[in-house]
């Protein structure tokens, strides 16, 4: 692990790193296991002040409390007897996403908490001045579209949270592509091609 | 070959080719009556390929090597389809990659999903449903030979920026497709899948090292997302998208087809709170968008995937809703 790795990987322990110095550790992170290593001790450190300190996020939030469904993913991969370090450990993918997701959801965790809830109203100022550019230039001729309903606005996002976002679409669509296949083998005309694109078939 | 020409007794019956010629004819020279009261710019060649196609997809007896291009990436499979008493058995083995094989047995014939059925407009063209012509411009041209068999092109423009657009090119005799170019935006070709040989007949043998044999489900998949609990609705759709299933309210997932493409919606409520957003990741021609919203207060995470512009995928996931 290289010296400027662990300057990145201290600024996203301080919720100080910008989207590359993210960016770069969560491409390194899967094949760097001394890496990994730093990034536990670091977080079993941050996650120990931060409940000395009373603040609620616990150990647990390394394995994820964004959805269930990311945390059975990763615990769906430990194997029986192995330490809960070690399983963490050994699923690279499940482990980025891990990675990315308890950057957002805890390093972020004190900006997360100021959105969470009663600072809807809060939030909704913000957009009015940031809703995401979503048009998109006509190529075609065609009628003119509509570039967003516009009823849910997309706030500008923190390099943090854009990266963990983007990170959580790749994760979903290995997760979900198997079943999204099923259907379009039966709904468009190239047969059980669909299958094709599926990263990994499951049984 | 025994099974094609079963499938020829089975298929001229139902548009004989006196009536495509006379069809052809009459476009040519004056617009069809009925067709031209609801359809003025449906091209009757190019739909009567595409029913063909589909058809042919089912019923005729094949079997060849496939390759499938996105981007840099090349996959190459076996695809082998079947027919025996009504029904037909599909596998699809990678001979790349992962050591997998796809098996989808005994799909009745006589089922015809959503997706199928807006391609086979048949008679009910005449009866002034345009289907896929209200929402894709086609053009049919002579194509060059593909796996040895000699192709008819069909291309396939978008009316409008919600879908792809697509370089069909089907087998001049029994209209199955040869090879699918999707496009984006200026021609880009985002993914390319061809035959590389092509046989009818009896299946051959699948070959290599399989790790993963999947049983593709039918109609309802076993690897089904679950139930998320509550009732949600999509609010929008793009023009012509039709529900690939009449699921559940309460399912974890909802898939759309417009005949030639497909999406997926995917909800998950959230047990906390995070931080609203939105993240885009893609592959060839598929798209996978996550957004993470609050709906009535609860946090949930909307992922939209499929062979759709990212685009389409927000204004889907933009619009969903609970239902109360």
């Amino acid at each position: 692990m290289t010296e400027r790795m662990r300057e990145s990987l201290s600024a996203i322990m301080d919720g100080e790193a910008d989207d590359l110095e993210l960016e770069r550790v969560l491409r390194q992170i899967g094949e760097d296991s001394e890496l990994r290593q730093t990034w536990m001790r670091y977080h079993a450190v941050h996650a120990a002040c931060s409940s000395a300190a009373g603040n609620v996020q616990h150990f647990s939030d390394l394995s994820i409390d964004i959805s269930s469904r990311v945390r059975d993913a990763v615990a769906g991969e430990q194997t029986a007897g192995a330490s809960r370090w070690q399983g963490l450990v050994r699923p690279v993918t499940s482990f980025a996403v891990a990675a990315s997701v308890a950057a957002t959801v805890v390093f972020g965790g004190q900006q997360l908490a100021q959105l969470g809830g009663a600072a809807e109203s809060a939030d909704a100022a913000t957009i009015a001045g940031g809703v995401s550019p979503v048009g998109l230039v006509n190529s075609l001729g065609a009628t003119s579209v509509q570039a967003s309903l516009g009823t849910q606005p997309v706030p500008v996002l923190e390099p943090a949270t854009r990266t963990a976002y983007r990170e959580l679409a790749r994760q979903r669509l290995h997760q979900y592509s198997q079943e999204h296949a099923e259907q379009a083998a039966l709904n468009t005309p190239q047969g059980l091609l669909p299958f094709a694109r599926v990263h990994r078939i499951q049984e | 070959m025994p099974a094609l020409s079963t499938w020829r007794s089975q298929r001229l019956p139902r548009t004989p080719r006196r009536g495509r010629a006379l069809a052809l004819l009459l476009a040519a020279a004056l617009p069809l009556p009925g067709l031209a009261a609801s359809c003025p710019e449906a091209d009757p060649e190019a739909l009567e390929w595409l029913d063909k196609m589909s058809r042919s997809s089912h019923h005729t007896a094949y079997h060849g090597v496939v390759t499938l291009q996105r981007g840099e990436d090349m996959q190459v499979m076996q695809i082998s389809h079947s027919v025996s008493g009504g029904a037909s058995s599909e596998q699809l083995t990678k001979l790349t990659g992962q050591g997998a094989q796809v098996v989808r047995e005994e799909h009745p014939l006589n089922c015809v999903h959503t997706g199928h059925r807006l391609l086979q407009l048949g008679a009910r063209l005449e009866s002034g449903e345009c289907g896929v012509a209200s929402y894709y411009r086609f053009q049919v041209a002579p194509g060059e030979r593909i796996a040895g068999r000699k192709a008819v092109q069909v291309r396939v423009e978008p009316r409008d920026m919600y879908r792809y657009g697509y370089l069909l090119e089907l087998d001049r005799e029994t209209g199955l497709l040869l090879r699918s170019s999707t496009l984006g935006r200026g021609d880009l070709v985002l993914e390319r899948f061809q035959f590389a040989n092509l046989s009818f007949g009896a299946p051959m043998p699948s070959s290599g090292d399989i790790d993963v044999v999947y049983e593709a489900g039918h109609p309802t998949p076993s690897l089904d997302t679950g139930e998320v609990g509550v009732t949600w609705t999509i609010g929008w759709l793009p023009r012509g998208f039709a529900p690939t299933e009449s699921g559940p309210a309460v399912s974890g997932r909802r898939t759309y087809t417009d005949g030639l493409a497909a999406f997926s919606v995917f909800l998950e409520p959230l047990s906390r709170d995070i931080r609203s957003g939105e993240g885009v990741a893609r592959e060839g021609s598929t798209t996978s968008y996550t957004r993470g919203l609050s709906l009535s207060g609860q946090p949930v995470l909307v992922t939209v995937i499929g062979e759709v512009p990212v685009n389409t995928a927000r204004m889907v996931a933009d619009s969903v809703r609970w239902t109360p």
